[in-house]
């Protein structure tokens, strides 16, 4: 085989592997991704039934219910709520009260059917999305700690003076 | 200051920094021949390949032709010529200037930006075993709660601790540790009234069910109790049920012994809400305000006093067309002891308000006020 | 005293770095021997006034010294000494604190073993060095500090994250950061030979044991890490395609095909211009993991830093030595002479191939992981790109890939025969296909395509010894040759063989526990039984356990096989007091080369507790694939001939194996 010969050999398999990478990456971006929505937009059914979606809020305060390893709960941005429905094991920093994401899709009564339910990762963290949401939606609190350090700090002040 | 053996440390460190570089310059270096690193990875390659070929690993066509590829190599590597000299004096001249110069000075630029040279280090373990002599606060709370777990039972240890936890800003610290005394010691009016207190402060000021709750319990066993009193009566006021808050606050104020500390700011508080009089109302303390002033000590709270009746003192010097602030300022020093500066704001407020016959009869009610007592 | 010889050490430290980042690089510039021979001594103080900063603070950990604010947010002074320790990097700023200790290390060795590399080389590799030492020590100083104070100190700390309370802390972030931090060493080697404009075979020689050093170090950190994921989230998932994952799978595979291409440039002086690239994108990705891991721009389990300070300084690092990499390789590459010639089917042909395919499966990773941010930055919409994603167009890369992979070491150097090679293969192939279809006939749950990535598994696993048997002559020679040709093998071949068996070892762990795992998840109640497999499991008691910083409530399961018993398994949740956060203690049991996992969720008041148990099928396999592959690296590390290449060998000693 001659030196171009040779060359256009490998510039052939080149393409052919890129080509199958760009069709699985396409295909792929197409099927499998997961678009992430609020309580509100699914109240407002803008979701429909049967997709595959991310749903993310707070837990609602005194909403939580188990029975045996069924569990149902209420997630909510301030305006909508959504009720889900997850059988296993809730994650360990599941509250009520706290930021949760839950994969599943919407049934056609309106009950949201998780089967991955995740928690905000420590006290710091919640997951951005949830943040982002919830700050444009004003329901935004700074964590905890923060929010209690001013009033200490001049009395911890004066105390060492 | 830098104390000497951390800038003994310093010094070293900065000394073998500098010979880091200086140390290199000093020597004599041997320039080697460019090539001869080359030349030896390519001698090693014909060596392997002799040893892959004798052990029958690699047929002799192949060896023979990555042979040839390999020579051709090292021809390459032996015709670059070394353009490696030993160094000209000048440049190794900067080079070592730059060390001494730079390195000190950078280093010491940067630490005295970015570090803490007056604080030594200060090992838990160490802070513990120092004889309590009241500057380590924190420490200070740590035995006690060390004692507390080893002893939990002890509810004055819970009592100790507790206003310092509020002092902390560690609010739920404190309203757990005022629950402890409670349910170890018994409930008393104090103890029920400064858990009620905890609780107002780790709610940031607002008074909560659960705060009211141990307000009224301490009301149930001390009708008098002027702390409670107070607060249930902010309760009021924060639930919007004015009216009621202006009756406990003005039944305070009547049953009130004359040299109570908290007179005045029960008092401002009533003025706060009570309606508008001719003037615009005073802009009384917030209920944060209270909130922080009941947290703190006797002598805490009369120097955040002293600064609120500063404040009011210069806003009236800058507007003077306030009646009701006048006078409130004038029973504020009353209250703080001096009755020079209480005469003297009523007279600013008569030189304010001459010719206003209205004003004139508060104002020589007021001066009754305080020359009476 | 420690505290503040700490921060001074560290400032030294950046001085240094200076130094050694300017006056080597000008000596290399005016070929002045004197000026570039700083580099050697100055890499040691650097690496010695890095280490004392390091030293420093784990000081101020173990003495819990909370006038530090690190300590203080990341200790509690009751928690066990190896977590004092682990602390210290368990955290942002001690973090990049140790990622800087182990650029200063590598920087450090290479001073020490570069004995045989030219000096201009060396001098500007070291100075490269010395510019990211610069950089990361100017974030550490001026975004990250870990030497701060605080007046007056508190009496206790806010303790470490519970999940990072393990001793996963003590061994994965050091592996994974020697892998990580040990690729730049080969992009100081492609910067170095870009600015000489002069590269060459023996270039590769001398670049490659450090790669392969860094991708033992990765592929064991990654390893790790999985396993820790495994054991310590509770979910039992060994692999999540989070972000962070993929930060350091993107450099593991890039490091992958780049030492595959270094072999074909050492050996056939061709491919430099791709190695070159190779060299600067590995280097690139590991920044850009650290870019994704520490500016918490990505929504991920890992994300603790969430600073937009410290993701703009990252950012800007990251463009200046990436951009810098990319332009400066714009610039010279063209001056780069091409080297010798091959046929498609060859050795060298399966190395490209080989190379193909990873930096096809790198960039899909890429497209997957950064893909929800562009969307997001563009259009605003917020997507998930999850494990179906990654599984088809991974998989769909790795599986050619992984096939292809015995014929490569068979083919012959420039022209290869493949007939020959796939006759030699046959022997593994019908094995390889009768295990296919055992496991298809004995199967008849999971996936269709399961049995058949058996089945190549085991077509790696074989075409590895085939590939051993073929150079020691079986069957052509007799067998006391072969035992002869065997021993004189260099360990390097052996190396390959055994890091490839690796891979089909690991293929055979993933697809078991993907394909065929049981799951129950239940509520129970003391003394109920749950059968999972051929195993029975009894919850025989609830009980409360206290260790030093937490309280534990734990199930203890009884486990029966066939009616004999097989021991307990104890599964917890564990309440951390500092933070009040909780955290769940899977009980893992080991048959063999499987698992059976039991992780509890919450006790309902009347006694009721959820428990989710798994039996999973060969799932060890999946880490000791990794260990052999790793292994394998190392046993090619210690080959003579990657040790060789100085100028007087008669004079060097045998030197440790990581370092040269």
């Amino acid at each position: 085989m001659t030196r171009k010969g040779r060359r256009l050999v490998l510039i052939a398999v080149a393409l052919g592997v890129l080509g199958l990478a760009a069709g699985l990456v396409l295909t792929a971006l197409n099927d499998t991704i997961v678009f992430f929505r609020t309580p509100t937009e699914v109240a407002e059914r803008q979701v429909a039934v049967g997709q595959r979606l991310r749903l993310g809020g707070l837990v609602e305060t005194g909403s939580l219910a188990k029975q045996g390893t069924s569990v149902r709960f209420v997630v909510t941005d301030g305006n909508g709520h959504v009720t889900v429905a997850y059988t296993g094991i809730l994650p360990d920093l599941f509250r009520e009260g706290q930021g949760v994401v839950a994969e599943g899709m919407l049934k056609p009564d309106g009950v949201f059917a998780a089967d991955t339910v995740l928690a905000k990762h420590d006290e710091r963290y919640m997951p951005r999305e949830v943040a982002d949401t919830l700050k444009k939606t004003g329901h935004w609190m700074e964590d905890a700690q923060n929010a209690k350090s001013p009033p200490a700090a001049p009395a911890a002040g004066a105390l060492t003076q | 200051m830098l104390s000497a053996s951390l800038f003994a440390a310093f010094a070293f460190m900065t000394a073998l920094a500098v010979m880091a570089v200086l140390w290199p310059l000093s020597r004599q270096k041997v320039a080697r021949a460019s090539g001869e690193a080359d030349l030896a990875v390519y001698r090693d390659q014909i060596a392997e390949l002799s040893r892959d070929a004798a052990a029958g690993r690699l047929p002799p066509e192949q060896a023979a032709a990555a042979r040839v590829e390999v020579a051709r190599r090292m021809l390459a590597a032996e015709g670059a010529a070394s353009d490696v000299s030993l160094g000209s004096g000048r440049r190794r001249r900067i080079a070592a200037a730059v060390a001494l110069v730079f390195i000190p000075l950078l280093g010491a630029g940067l630490y005295l930006r970015l570090g803490s040279p007056a604080l030594p280090d200060m090992p838990l373990a160490s802070r513990l075993a120092a004889p309590p002599d009241g500057t380590d606060v924190a420490i200070l709370v740590r035995r006690v709660e060390d004692h507390l777990a080893a002893n939990p039972g002890d509810g004055r240890g819970y009592e100790l601790l507790a206003p310092v936890y509020l002092k902390l800003g560690r609010t739920d610290d404190a309203v757990r540790a005022y629950g402890q005394v409670i349910a170890l010691l018994g409930a008393t009016a104090e103890r029920q009234a400064a858990l009620g207190e905890a609780l107002v402060v780790r709610n940031e000021g607002v008074v909560g069910t659960d705060a009211a709750r141990a307000f009224q319990s301490a009301l149930d066993l001390d009708p008098t109790m002027a702390k409670a009193r107070y607060f249930l009566g902010l309760a009021a006021e924060q639930d919007g049920r004015r009216q009621d808050a202006a009756t406990l606050w003005g039944q305070m104020v009547k049953e009130a012994p004359p040299n109570a500390p908290w007179l005045p700011m029960v008092r401002a508080a009533l003025a706060r809400i009570t309606p508008p009089g001719v003037s615009s109302p005073a802009p009384g303390p917030s209920a944060q305000d209270m909130a922080d002033a009941a947290a703190l000590t006797q002598q805490q709270r009369g120097a955040m006093i002293q600064g609120m009746v500063d404040r009011l003192q210069d806003r009236l010097n800058a507007d003077p067309k306030d009646l009701d602030g006048w006078l409130r300022l004038a029973r504020a020093w009353h209250v703080l002891g001096d009755d020079g500066k209480a005469r003297a704001a009523l007279q600013s407020a008569r030189t304010t308000f001459a010719g206003d016959a209205e004003a004139a009869v508060r104002i020589d009610a007021a001066a009754n006020e305080i020359g009476g007592r | 005293m420690i505290a503040e010889i700490g921060q001074y050490a560290l400032i030294l430290a950046l001085v240094l770095a200076l130094v050694q980042t300017v006056l080597p690089a000008w000596g290399a510039r005016t070929g002045d021997a004197t000026l570039m021979s700083v580099a050697t001594p100055v890499a040691y103080i650097l690496f010695l006034f890095v280490g004392s900063a390091f030293a420093a603070l784990v000081a101020l950990y173990l003495t819990s010294d909370f006038s530090v604010v690190n300590v203080v947010d990341n200790s509690h002074s009751r928690m066990p000494t190896i977590y004092k320790i682990t602390s210290t990097w368990g955290n942002h700023e001690g973090s990049m604190l140790l990622w800087v200790l182990v650029l200063a290390l590598f920087g450090a060795l290479v001073a020490l073993f570069g004995g045989n590399l030219p000096e201009r080389l060396k001098a500007n590799v070291l100075a490269v060095q010395g510019s990211i030492a610069v950089a990361f020590l100017l974030f550490i100083l001026f975004t990250s500090n870990p030497f701060l104070r605080i007046v007056p100190p508190p009496a206790e700390g806010a303790d470490l994250n519970p999940v990072l309370q393990d001793p996963g802390l003590a061994i994965h972030p050091p592996l994974l950061y020697l892998g990580y931090v040990g690729l730049s060493i080969s992009f100081a080697f492609a910067m170095a030979a870009l600015m000489e404009g002069r590269i060459d075979a023996a270039w590769a020689r001398w670049v490659r044991p450090w790669t392969l050093a860094a991708w033992v170090f990765l592929t064991l950190g990654i390893a790790m890490g999985s396993y820790w994921a495994y054991y310590e989230l509770g979910w039992g998932g060994w692999w999540f395609w989070d972000p962070v994952e993929n930060a350091s799978l993107m450099p593991w595979l890039s490091a992958t095909a780049l030492l595959h291409s270094a072999v074909v440039m050492e050996k056939r002086d061709a491919l430099k211009v791709w190695t070159v690239l190779l060299a600067i994108l590995s280097f690139s990705l590991s920044l850009i993991g650290t870019f994704l891991v520490r500016s918490g721009v990505l929504t991920s389990v890992h994300a603790f830093a969430t600073d937009p300070a410290r993701g703009v300084f990252i950012l800007v690092i990251l463009s200046v030595f990436v951009g810098g990499g990319l332009a400066l390789f714009a610039l010279r590459a063209g001056e780069l002479k091409q080297g010798g010639l091959f046929a498609p089917v060859s050795r060298e042909g399966a190395l490209v191939l080989n190379n193909l395919f990873l930096t096809a499966a790198t960039a899909a990773v890429f497209v997957g992981t950064l893909y929800p941010l562009a969307l997001e930055a563009v259009t605003g919409d917020k997507i998930t790109v999850g494990p179906p994603f990654f599984n088809l167009t991974f998989g769909g890369l790795m599986l050619p890939l992984v096939f292809a992979m015995p014929f490569g070491p068979l083919l012959a150097w420039k022209r290869g025969d493949l007939p020959g090679v796939a006759q030699r293969l046959m022997v593994a192939a019908g094995i390889a296909v009768v295990a296919a279809v055992v496991t298809a006939a004995a199967e008849d749950r999971g996936p269709v395509l399961a049995p058949v990535v058996l089945g190549i598994a085991v077509f790696v696993m074989l075409g590895a010894l085939t590939d051993l048997a073929e150079r020691a002559g079986v069957g052509r020679v007799s067998a006391r040759v072969n035992l002869r040709r065997i021993v004189g093998l260099p360990r390097s071949a052996f190396g390959t063989a055994l890091a490839h068996f690796g891979i089909g070892v690991c293929l055979i762990g993933i697809v078991c526990e993907s394909s065929w795992s049981l799951e129950k998840i239940a509520a129970m109640r003391v003394g109920e039984t749950i059968t999972i497999g051929a195993h029975d499991l009894t919850l025989t008691r609830m009980e409360n356990r206290t260790g030093p910083n937490f309280h534990a409530r734990v199930a203890v399961f009884g486990i029966r096989e066939g009616g004999v018993s097989q021991g307990e398994v104890v599964s917890g949740k564990r309440l951390f007091t500092a933070r009040q956060m909780a955290t769940t203690e899977s009980g893992i049991r080991t048959f063999g080369f499987s698992q059976l996992y039991v992780a509890i969720g919450d006790e309902t008041p009347d006694g009721q507790v959820s428990v989710r148990m798994t039996w999973k099928p060969l799932v060890t396999l999946i880490w000791l694939g990794t260990v052999v592959m790793a292994m394998g690296g190392l046993l090619s590390l210690a080959d003579r001939r990657l040790r060789v290449g100085a100028p007087k060998p008669a004079r060097r000693r045998v030197s440790p194996v990581p370092a040269e």
